[in-house]
């Protein structure tokens, strides 16, 4: 809370990222996917924010936004008070250091072609850094960081097991010491069992290498474990954000309420209390009027379908955009 | 260093298990091994020539006049002859002929009428000359070495440009591809034959031999490449969209790197599998074009030619055919043994890089 007073890492401000959907003979785009629209958001160093949304809401494409893997249509993105939106491909390349990403599926993200010592020194040799010995030297360090054995570096990816391949996918994204990583949902592909040991390595990099995540997911249960704040995404919207301890006790927007309330708990005495939302998310090309989601709000008023509601503060750092809730 | 994946050596491995292709394979390379020496084996100059003490090698050497060899000529030696006057002279000179001591030029009629002769080891025409008294074994055999070189030119400089133009369209995308989309639609309408009609009347006469070859050889390019580029265009298009290359862009990697070290090792091994059979189909067509009269220039061996010349005699001289015929058939069969083979172990069902 008192964060908000230091200088933020990065700050989003109004980002649109639009698809433009290309139809007809001269490829024309009439409509577009708004698959970002309008969002703001500030992470701090040293913090995670935890971004969470069902599939298809947008918060993968604002972390590839954030990233500079698209151009965003609209916004600022600024790091480290630098406005790094319309940034060059020239000036780009240097800038990547400071944000690197971590992916859902590590046999996807890894080039099947080439070795883990070979994947593991292509940052220092693309970004010019240090002779082949420093590389390898690099690279076993690397290895050492994450948990792997020395020897992984001359076997190829799919020699591995899955949460080992997202280790390499992690030893990847940290080893141009970047100051933002964006795990982009990093532990929905993988085993219940070993998703807590890929948290617990995230958790330890973040204070040994004073990280700061914007970790994505659509499961609550997992991100409030790994983070300081929380942002609720729909169809291209943030609905909510409060830091973590509050938001899962007293979320205000009806969409966090149902998600929480979705969240397993491990007790048989305990009785559901299941907000069952109906229907699938809208598309994001035609989205309702209004509030993007009073058609499948359990609590819509006439004025929803009308007055797109905007984030309103709460109190103690929680903002939501329903026209309905009250601090 | 230059080592392969493991999944490579495994399709390498399935490869040689496929007993037909392989054996295919090391036939086709040992036969291209002997073409490429073929001056050796099948060649109207002697391989040694042991004349007053010293030995020559003329082969690969500038021409000999007879008069280097104590005959009254000084055009170049008739190696034949000279063969069977040393041995008639009984001295310690002697000459030694390569298995077919003909080359393909060259008309060979003893009686001074050119007419085909039949097989006959006596002569050393093992499969009997042709219509102009050439010997159909030499040309057969310098005939298969241009058809098979000229091939694997025509496979290279075709992949290369449907490589990199494909590539190119699938990866920027956008207007660049559509334009380029359009020009092979109608570039790849041009009427290929009449392309090379139009070509070959136009040049003059005075062009050489080897240029004209290589005109050829570029006309059959400029009118293949297009069918590659669909391939590489759809898979780059696959390939850009997954994760592995925005984990490259996101480390800065850049366009040339992520296409050369990234998307072409992983659309290459698709590759593989079309090139025995842009082989085959190069083979057919430049024999067709001979065939038609429209493929190497005259007086270029070729097998497209002699099979013209065989359907032409087929009563009178059926040995032309016959062994043009079998000659093209094994070589388009150990190809296509070999294409087989290798779409067999390099099949994407069985060795997925996905999961």
């Amino acid at each position: 809370m008192a964060s908000a007073m230091t200088n933020p890492l990065l700050q989003v401000d109004n980002l649109n990222m639009y698809f433009p959907v290309r139809e007809g003979l001269m490829l024309r785009a009439k409509t577009f996917n708004r698959a970002v629209d309008g969002v703001s958001l500030q992470i701090n160093p040293g913090e995670t924010l935890g971004l969470v949304g069902e599939s298809g809401c947008g918060k993968s494409t604002l972390g590839r936004c954030i990233a500079r893997l698209y151009k965003p249509s609209a916004g600022t993105i600024r790091f480290q008070g630098e406005d790094i939106t319309h940034m060059s491909a020239r000036a780009l390349r240097p800038f990547r250091q400071n944000i690197q990403m971590i992916f859902q599926d590590p046999m996807e993200s890894l080039n099947a072609r080439h070795t883990v010592g070979d994947i593991l020194a292509e940052p220092f040799i693309v970004q010019g850094i240090g002779d082949s010995a420093f590389r390898s030297k690099r690279v076993a360090e690397l290895l050492n960081t994450v948990g792997l054995p020395a020897r992984s570096a001359t076997r190829y990816p799919f020699e591995f097991s899955g949460g080992q391949r997202q280790r390499i996918g992690i030893a990847r994204a940290i080893a141009l010491n970047p100051k933002l990583v964006i795990c982009d949902e990093p532990v929905s592909a993988l085993d219940v069992s070993i998703q807590s040991q890929i948290l617990n390595l995230l958790v330890d990099l973040q204070s040994e290498f004073n990280l700061s995540y914007l970790f994505i997911a659509h499961d609550l249960a997992v991100v409030k474990h790994i983070s300081d704040r929380v942002a609720v995404m729909y169809l291209g919207n943030i609905v909510e954000t409060a830091d973590s301890e509050i938001i899962y006790r007293d979320a205000k927007h009806p969409y966090t309420q149902s998600l929480i309330a979705a969240i397993p708990v491990p007790d048989p005495q305990r009785r559901a209390q299941r907000i069952i939302i109906q229907g699938d998310v809208p598309s994001a090309i035609n989205p309702p009027t209004g509030c993007h989601f009073h058609p499948r709000c359990p609590r819509a008023e006439a004025r929803c379908k009308a007055e797109k509601p905007v984030l309103r503060e709460l109190g103690n750092t929680q903002f939501a955009a329903c026209h309905l809730a009250s601090g | 260093m230059f080592h392969f994946n493991p999944q490579t050596v495994k399709k390498l491995q399935r490869f040689r298990q496929i007993k037909r292709g392989y054996y295919s394979f090391l036939a086709l390379a040992g036969l291209l091994v002997l073409l490429i020496f073929g001056e050796l084996l099948v060649n109207s100059r002697a391989l040694i020539v042991s004349f007053e003490g010293e030995l020559y090698f003329p082969t690969y050497a500038a021409f000999h006049p007879g008069t280097d060899f104590g005959l009254d000529y000084s055009y170049e030696t008739n190696y034949r002859e000279l063969k069977h006057q040393f041995a008639s002279q009984g001295g310690d000179n002697w000459v030694l002929m390569p298995l077919v001591p003909y080359n393909p030029y060259e008309n060979h009629a003893p009686g001074g009428i050119f007419t085909p002769l039949p097989p006959s080891t006596e002569m050393q025409h093992y499969l009997g000359t042709d219509t102009t008294s050439r010997d159909i074994l030499a040309r057969l055999f310098y005939g298969t070495r241009i058809a098979l070189l000229f091939s694997l030119v025509f496979m290279a400089s075709v992949y290369l440009i449907g490589i990199s133009i494909g590539c190119a369209m699938g990866y920027f995308g956008g207007v660049f591809d559509l334009v380029f989309q359009r020009i092979i639609e109608i570039w790849s309408n041009i009427p290929f034959l009449y392309m090379v009609i139009i070509v070959f009347s136009v040049i003059p006469g005075s062009v050489s031999l080897p240029l004209r070859i290589a005109i050829l050889l570029i006309v059959m390019v400029l009118f293949s490449w297009t069918g590659m580029t669909y391939y590489m265009r759809t898979e780059t298009y696959k390939e850009k969209s997954r994760d592995y290359i925005a984990a490259a862009r996101i480390i800065g990697a850049s366009n040339s790197r992520i296409i050369f070290r990234h998307i072409m090792p992983n659309i290459l091994s698709t590759l593989v599998t079309f090139m025995p059979f842009t082989i085959v189909g190069a083979i057919s067509s430049i024999t067709a074009l001979d065939f038609l009269g429209f493929g190497l220039p005259v007086p270029t061996s070729s097998l497209g030619e002699l099979l013209k010349q065989g359907t032409a005699n087929l009563r009178t001289a059926p040995w032309i055919v016959i062994s043009a015929f079998s000659t093209l058939v094994a070589l388009l069969t150990l190809v296509t043994f070999i294409g087989e083979a290798i779409r067999e172990s390099f099949d994407p069902k069985i060795f997925s890089i996905y999961q």
